[in-house]
């Protein structure tokens, strides 16, 4: 079927085709994936900004540069930011960019709804970054701002401008979410079952799936918090008869859920990067989707293993330890599946690839300390201290960055038309794999020693000090690769390697479109007959020209 | 590419020699590979559950590393065309099967010896009424207050009789935020949340221990630090007695961990410069202060006894007339 380009264009005035317009108005799934992506990158660097701002004030012991307030102050943005403003939604970028591609579909089923969610994340993003100029500051409670220190003990318009920040983007997230479902559970090209769709759209229809479910239970808790602020209600003030560890249970049910929203899709991510550079299909296709499902079905029952300390029955304790175990088994399940993927490949070392590397090793650690903060009697003892700090960061940016990034140097010919430079890529790598290992891995002797999270200096010399000043280096060592990736963002946009349709080779149907693609994506409508379309498309050629 | 290999597997051994050095120097001293030192015998406890999981995740987490390691260089594609394609497996049901399997066993295991260990470490030990200490902790804005059972009270500084059972009970003020009580030494944390009471025990040798707070309650989190000293029953005893009657050492300690906490005598801290300032002496004035709260201090002494506001102003009059020197 010829599609007329000019009967689908719709939108006719010419005022929406400036340069600057065409973006601000545009429904085209393609371009507000990027938006996301680039807003979230910006906000990726006042993040890191912040984190730098933590490490040089624990570089040494003493009350000389970032203290109290606006040390509290910036430990809450940073992780709010980070997750929030980073890696949510920039997951929601490259699955509005990816998923349409992927199914071989024209666009997102409700592309204004769309266009909608990214304006309401760009907006929350905006309410949360103002905050800062807010009386008093920002918020300062952590980014799990607990009660009842957010509620009855923190002044200033800061904390009330947090929550609404995060009701703008629970918001956005939801209608991302249900745009996503609906898609991909309506629009998938013909012969795309459910057994053949890329497995990042396994993931990013898992991670809308969650995204539905926990996050009006966000929104409950933040509109109790901000009534408990404001309007004199009691919900969680312990002295009129509420319930401050209510509020932890009500957070932590989205919380935690909220851990697999950010690895999910990054998993996705590894599960399309690793069989393109390893010239095979991936292992196990069925086990590695049935697994996606499967930690979300078990995140849904693991919140508590967060408030351990908090003084719960044992009997609920153990629930939650054997619970949080039991997602150790479908994540194992998916770092086995990838090493059989590149077990006897032919592997080619791209950047892509090395992020792909990377995040199984790094991961494996990080989930490898999860079950130390699993198991309850541990977790008493290692709880809000670093050791916490490093297993986050481990999964968080071990995992979910890594993957991302990986994704960016996988996707970004096909988004831009220019595949990111090699040399400076490999650079990128390594700086932020050496910088984050030294960065984070003595965090966890750290929290052995008793460092609490959320300090702001400590009095203890010795190991203490070594191991902060290790952390604050490697911190500094991660910035350089950043830098290193903003220069090679910079250099690629003007003398970049033009990249065809499908530089890697790879196997699914955004490679089967012009990088970058057009507004209407594809030509004709296309059919597939397998989980890896390209390939067998490749195949078809080669065997037509009898080769 | 034999080089390659060469250089690689040399970068590899230097690293982990590296490693191991780094790991058995600071094992040697407890470089942070365990969580505190254990001085009580649920620490004791919660470092053999700690061990046990390290070995059963370590062999996992060695496993997939050397597997990953392994797989990179032996299956790099080196001279091979890009094109070249690997073997088309898809997958296995019986391997699907067995690294489902093992890792159920394994982490069985880990929860079984967390069963085995548990009673150990929340359970106090059965004592005699005699042999047993109960304590009260009271987490506040910002500073520790730990009440002994003949009422005497102690601020930042928990006195404890060494080699007995001594029962914690961790809570904080309706009207305060949640704190976290640790001592790294002794076993697992417990909230001080308010409105409820939280119990655990130690039974430590004497010696000088640390304890922090491990919640985020406010500008001065940070702060919250506090010692235990455990000492000989016979001293212990000789502490409470004397405590209820010295309200010059309880005056200085609610000095030093209550209001040093935010201010000093000649600047400016989080509150003013207390120098000089006559509510130093005025008792009524004090007590207003303490039971209410300021501007943006918190009502820090709400629940004081009439004893402890006394036991402040004995202590702190010699700063009422005196600007600076603090």
């Amino acid at each position: 079927m010829a599609v007329n380009v000019e009967a689908v264009q719709p939108y006719r005035a010419d005022w929406r085709r400036g340069r600057v317009t065409a973006w601000l108005t545009t429904v085209d799934h393609k371009r507000i994936g990027l938006l996301y992506i680039w807003t979230a990158l910006v906000f990726f660097a006042i993040g890191g900004f912040l984190a730098l701002l933590i490490r040089s004030q624990l570089a040494t012991p003493g009350e000389h540069f970032l203290t109290k307030n606006s040390y509290n102050q910036v430990v809450t943005m940073h992780g709010t930011t980070m997750i929030f403003l980073v890696i949510v939604p920039i997951l929601a970028g490259f699955g509005n960019y990816l998923v349409p591609l992927m199914i071989g579909a024209r666009d997102m089923a409700f592309p204004r709804l769309n266009a909608l969610s990214y304006w309401f994340y760009f907006l929350g993003g905006v309410v949360l970054m103002l905050s800062f100029f807010a009386k008093n500051g920002p918020a300062r409670g952590g980014w799990t701002m607990y009660t009842p220190l957010s509620t009855l003990h923190m002044v200033g318009n800061g904390p009330d401008l947090w929550i609404l920040g995060l009701h703008i983007l629970t918001i956005s997230s939801l209608a991302g979410a249900i745009n996503f479902v609906v898609t991909i559970h309506n629009m998938r090209t013909p012969g795309m079952s459910w057994m053949r769709i890329p497995l990042f759209c396994w993931a990013i229809v898992t991670y809308a799936w969650l995204l539905i479910i926990v996050l009006p239970t966000l929104s409950a808790g933040l509109t109790l918090m901000l009534l408990d602020r404001q309007a004199g209600t009691h919900f969680f003030d312990p002295a009129h008869g509420g319930s401050p560890i209510l509020y932890q249970h009500v957070f932590w049910f989205f919380g935690h859920p909220e851990v697999y929203i950010m690895i999910l899709p990054a998993m996705g991510m590894i599960s399309e990067i690793l069989p393109v550079f390893s010239r095979k299909p991936i292992f196990g296709y069925k086990a590695v989707a049935i697994s996606t499902a499967g930690i979300a079905f078990y995140s849904l029952l693991v919140w508590a293993h967060h408030m351990f300390a908090v003084g719960m029955p044992l009997y609920l304790d153990s629930f939650f330890m054997i619970s949080s175990m039991i997602i150790a088994i479908p994540t194992g399940v998916k770092i086995f599946n990838w090493l059989a993927t590149i077990w006897r490949g032919n592997i080619s070392f791209d950047t892509p690839m090395l992020w792909a590397l990377g995040f199984i090793a790094v991961f494996t650690f990080g989930g490898v300390s999860g079950i130390f903060l699993a198991a309850f009697p541990i977790d008493w003892a290692v709880t809000d201290t670093y050791f916490v700090v490093a297993h986050l960061h481990y999964v968080l940016f071990g995992g979910s960055m890594f993957g991302i990034f990986g994704g960016l140097y996988y996707w970004w010919p096909k988004m831009f038309g220019r595949v990111l430079d090699e040399t400076l890529g490999k650079w990128h790598f390594w700086l932020t794999f050496v910088g984050f290992n030294v960065t984070f891995f003595p965090q966890h002797m750290l929290g052995m020693l008793g460092m609490p999270r959320r300090v702001y200096t400590y009095h203890h010399g010795g190991l203490w000090e070594a191991y902060n000043i290790v952390s604050t280096v490697g911190s500094y060592v991660m910035t350089l690769g950043m830098l290193v990736f903003l220069v090679n963002i910079i250099k690629t946009s003007r003398t970049g390697e033009r990249a065809g349709n499908d530089p890697w080779l790879a196997d699914t149907l955004e490679w089967y479109t012009t990088s970058p693609p057009p507004a209407w994506n594809f030509d004709t409508v296309p059919y597939v007959s397998s989980a890896r379309p390209l390939r067998d498309l490749r195949r078809r050629i080669s065997e037509s020209r009898g080769s | 590419m034999p080089f390659r290999v060469r250089r690689f597997a040399f970068a590899t051994l230097a690293t982990t020699a590296a490693a191991l050095t780094t790991t058995v120097s600071a094992l040697a001293g407890n470089g942070g590979f365990l969580p505190g030192e254990a001085h009580s015998p649920n620490a004791h406890r919660v470092h053999s559950a700690f061990v046990f999981v390290s070995i059963f995740t370590g062999i996992i987490l060695l496993g997939v590393e050397a597997a990953l390691v392994l797989i990179i260089v032996k299956y790099r594609r080196g001279k091979r065309a890009r094109t070249a394609d690997g073997p088309q497996i898809h997958g296995s049901s019986k391997l699907e099967t067995i690294w489902t399997v093992v890792p159920v066993l394994i982490l069985a295991a880990i929860g079984t010896f967390i069963f085995y260990e548990l009673p150990g470490i929340a359970d106090a030990p059965k004592a005699a009424a005699a042999d047993r200490t109960e304590i009260s902790i009271s987490g506040r804005q910002f500073y520790w207050q730990f009440t002994y059972p003949n009422g005497a009270i102690s601020i930042n500084t928990l006195v404890a009789p060494a080699d007995q059972v001594v029962n914690e009970h961790i809570s904080a003020p309706t009207w305060d935020v949640i704190h976290s009580w640790w001592v790294p030494d002794f076993g697992g944390k417990y909230d001080a949340i308010p409105g409820k009471v939280n119990t655990t025990w130690f039974k430590a040798p004497a010696g000088t221990y640390a304890a922090q707070c491990y919640e985020l309650c406010g500008i001065q989190h940070t702060a919250m630090a506090a010692g235990v000293h455990v000492v000989p029953r016979a001293e212990y005893d000789r502490f409470i007695a004397q405590r209820r009657n010295d309200s010059l050492a309880l005056g200085q300690e609610e000095w030093q961990g209550v209001c040093q906490s935010c201010h000093r005598l000649d600047h400016s801290y989080i509150g003013p410069a207390l120098g000089g300032n006559p509510l130093l002496a005025d008792r009524r004035g004090i007590e207003q202060l303490l039971r209410n709260g300021g501007a943006q201090m918190p009502p820090v002494g709400r629940d004081w006894t009439s004893e402890q506001i006394d036991a402040l102003i004995s202590y702190t009059k010699r700063f009422a007339k005196q600007a600076g020197n603090g």
